[in-house]
């Protein structure tokens, strides 16, 4: 038997409410030139436990916006809420949807707002900017953030994120002689990484799995092209301005 | 001069933070003062506690379950105590965790309730509202440091629809066609899936019932902080209806013939 | 006072029978007591002209401030009680500086006269034990002058927390005729030079004293180079060419 410390018995124990916990599941996003995609799993678990096999991790803010939250899901779900609900405000203040870029920023004040008794969640914004490109923003839970061409998040982020890397940024991959590696990567090579990621994923991490969400959001003019051979899509909406956004839901192992 | 209207018509402080510069929790509170909040008590671990409560979606409706037991650590402390418990006409709540935090929310939903039916105003709170309500509650204490110390399963039936979610001391919340809380979670939840997942619609009212009889006898088995007296509540377009208490048939005999621990290595 | 509004122009808060409240407009009159203000809209850009009264020939004219800045985007010229407007434009430059933390865009025009406008009607509110924050409406006009996603545009406040957008707007004690002049001469197409001719020139007409580059101030808002009071040297170009 161990004996307990005389020091730790010394001071006065104090045994106290842990107000959080970890949802497991993971989030993506990667921007394109003139689309972008954000996906993620749809189960929830504590500890070994499934809570349930569908519970959205990503929403639709805008026609143009969408947010991934993960870690602690009901931090997540208030977050979610509570953004929404500055979105119909600046609506009803501003008589425009919200920017993109104005939502990252919001989206870094409310975080920071509870930089002392954080959310404890990771978002993952994804859209298009006003220009018509392509965004990823992600952030940490007290509001860091950043805009990048594509961030993996949550459970498997360590397992997802490298691949990107490979994938995305064509890290440790030398261009053939001549050539150099492109900047942006077209919506139907995206939409494979993204899905062999989460199968992947889905393969080696036990919190990942169930089903996949993936949201696609184009930017204005721009054709369908790289999506015809997608099954199970389905279009949310389009703008007055031609933008258009699309879901796809996908099984993923439930194991 | 006070920029920011949320502040507006409020008591306001201008000699300190004007421009908001603190943290929410750091700001000034302008509100009335409890003399007694340092003497306040909050519930720092639950103390009289229930077990686990299960409940499926069937082709009619929703079907709960929970014993009638409230432990006081492992002594079996109360043994009539109802864990499901009827809110409106079109649900029931089933609790787990610390009964008089349960209590208390009884007593909370019943406020509700009366405020809404006086109300009179053609709107009736359904289960899909209770469980908002209650999300809300759950995290909002969770979020001052003074939990609830419950696991709630909320289950109904409303214009045509049935409803089953969950929600605990952290505000976490998930809905699934079978669900349980506590213990069940590991004993039952696999046997309910096994049984249930995707044939939700095709369920009958009496097997929905050998089910949840069948995952309450197991729990018996295996968990010692449960009780062979139970409940079962059915909700569907009847209504609701919480049976009286029931007991199920248990074999032990089995028992003589387990080998190889405890005392009993030969 | 002889002729009561049989009493009830006395509180700032209640209606008089016919459904007015006289505070406020009075405070409307005292506006038309002002030095006479004008503002142009352009494709170009917006121009604001205000007439500063010299009253002595010791005073500085250059510490005459009817023109102010809120934004890099944001132009705001007054006539009334000037001193009011420094808390609302005090109020204006906090909410362009709190959306652009919060959003990391520059403000609406409209949306910086709307939170302006909000404060106007919150005189005589008070909570429980608390002083009201206003006594009494603001006594004073703006015209707020901007560039945004919208293009350029004019606003004009009044004390009753009314706001409305203008192609060309004159307020202050010569406001009627140069009112009706900026109807005649104001067209769609006007470059930023001609808004300032025409800006000057209505001012010229209405002022007792004559124009010179001392007794009156002229700022822009455009979309390239953003707010900008012109200075001297600008300033008397201008009145030449006109």
């Amino acid at each position: 038997m161990i004996m307990p410390d005389m020091d730790s018995l010394a001071h006065p124990q104090e045994r106290r409410f842990n107000p959080y916990t970890e949802n497991g599941g993971t989030i993506l996003a990667i921007a394109g030139a003139d689309f972008s995609v954000i996906a993620g799993d749809t189960r929830q678990s504590e500890g070994y436990s499934i809570q349930t096999r569908y519970a959205p991790k990503v929403f639709r803010l805008t026609d143009r916006a969408v947010l991934a939250v993960n870690g602690f899901a009901a931090d997540g779900n208030m977050f979610v809420k509570k953004v929404k609900q500055r979105l119909e405000w600046y609506h009803h203040a501003h008589a425009k949807d919200m920017p993109l870029r104005a939502i990252a920023r919001l989206i870094q004040t409310m975080l920071y707002a509870r930089r002392f008794f954080p959310y404890y969640v990771y978002n993952i914004l994804g859209g298009i900017e006003e220009d018509g490109t392509g965004a990823v923003y992600s952030f940490d839970p007290v509001g860091s953030y950043e805009r990048e061409a594509c961030r993996a998040a949550g459970a498997a982020q360590s397992l997802v994120q490298p691949f990107l890397d490979n994938q995305i940024y064509f890290k440790n991959q030398e261009a053939a002689q001549g050539t150099s590696h492109p900047s942006h990567l077209p919506l139907e090579t995206v939409l494979s990484i993204v899905i062999d990621s989460f199968t992947s994923a889905t393969e080696r991490h036990i919190e990942v799995g169930d089903g996949l969400e993936i949201f696609i959001a184009l930017s204005k003019g721009r054709t369908l092209q790289g999506m015809e051979s997608i099954r199970g899509l389905q279009e949310l909406t389009v703008t007055e301005d031609g933008e258009r956004l699309f879901v796809m839901r996908r099984d993923l192992k439930k194991d | 001069m006070d920029h920011f209207p949320t502040n507006w018509g409020r008591p306001r402080n201008d000699a300190f933070d004007a421009y908001a510069t603190y943290p929410i929790h750091q700001r000034p509170y302008n509100g009335p003062k409890d003399t007694f909040a340092d003497g306040v008590q909050r519930t720092q671990q639950p103390i009289v506690t229930g077990t686990s409560v299960l409940a499926i979606k069937y082709k009619d409706g929703v079907m709960m379950a929970a014993d009638n037991l409230a432990s006081y650590g492992s002594l079996a402390r109360f043994k009539d105590v109802q864990r499901l418990h009827q809110v409106g006409n079109y649900t029931v709540i089933g609790a787990g965790g610390d009964m008089s935090d349960f209590q208390y929310i009884q007593y909370i939903l019943e406020e509700l309730s009366i405020d809404e039916i006086s109300a009179q105003d053609g709107h009736e709170l359904g289960p899909i509202e209770i469980h908002e309500y209650m999300s809300q509650l759950m995290y909002a204490r969770r979020s001052k440091m003074n939990p609830l110390w419950n696991s709630l399963l909320i289950g109904g039936f409303k214009d045509g629809k049935r409803f089953l979610s969950y929600v605990d001391l952290l505000g976490t919340t998930y809905s699934a066609s079978t669900l349980a809380t506590g213990y069940g979670a590991f004993i039952a939840q696999p046997l309910l899936r096994k049984a249930v997942e995707g044939r939700e619609d095709v369920i009958t009212e009496e097997e929905a019932r050998k089910i949840l009889e069948d995952s309450m006898r197991v729990l018996f088995y295996r968990d010692a902080r449960s009780m062979n007296k139970f409940q079962i509540a059915t909700i569907s377009s009847a209504g609701v209806s919480i049976s009286d208490s029931m007991q199920l048939e248990t074999a032990w005999s089995f028992a003589e013939n387990i080998r190889g621990y405890g005392a009993q290595t030969q | 006072m002889f002729l009561t509004r049989s009493e009830y122009d006395r509180g700032v808060n209640t209606f008089s029978p016919e459904g007015r409240l006289f505070q406020v407009e009075y405070a409307i009159e005292a506006i038309k007591l002002g030095s006479t203000t004008v503002g142009v809209r352009t494709p170009d850009g917006v121009v604001l002209a205000v007439e500063k009264r010299v009253q002595s020939p010791l005073l500085e004219s250059s510490s005459i401030e009817k023109i102010m800045e809120i934004d890099t985007h944001l132009g705001c010229a007054m006539s009334g009680l000037t001193a009011d407007a420094r808390t609302m434009i005090d109020h204006a430059r906090v909410t362009a500086q709190n959306h652009a933390f919060t959003y990391d865009e520059r403000i609406k025009v409209e949306s910086v006269t709307q939170a302006v406008c909000d404060l106007a009607l919150r005189f005589g509110e008070s909570v429980h034990d608390e002083e009201a924050m206003m006594s009494r409406p603001f006594g004073v006009a703006l015209l707020i002058a901007g560039v945004d996603e919208l293009g350029p545009q004019l606003y004009h406040t009044d004390p009753s927390g009314t706001f409305m957008r203008y192609n060309a707007k004159a307020i202050g004690s010569g406001s009627e005729a140069a009112q009706s002049e900026l109807q005649d001469k104001w067209h769609k197409q006007m470059t930023l030079l001609e808004a300032q001719k025409l800006a000057l020139r209505v001012l010229k007409q209405v002022m007792e004293e004559k124009l010179d580059h001392h007794n009156v101030q002229l700022a822009q808002v455009t979309p390239q180079k953003g707010f900008a009071i012109l200075d001297e040297v600008q300033l008397k170009e201008i009145i030449d060419a006109m």
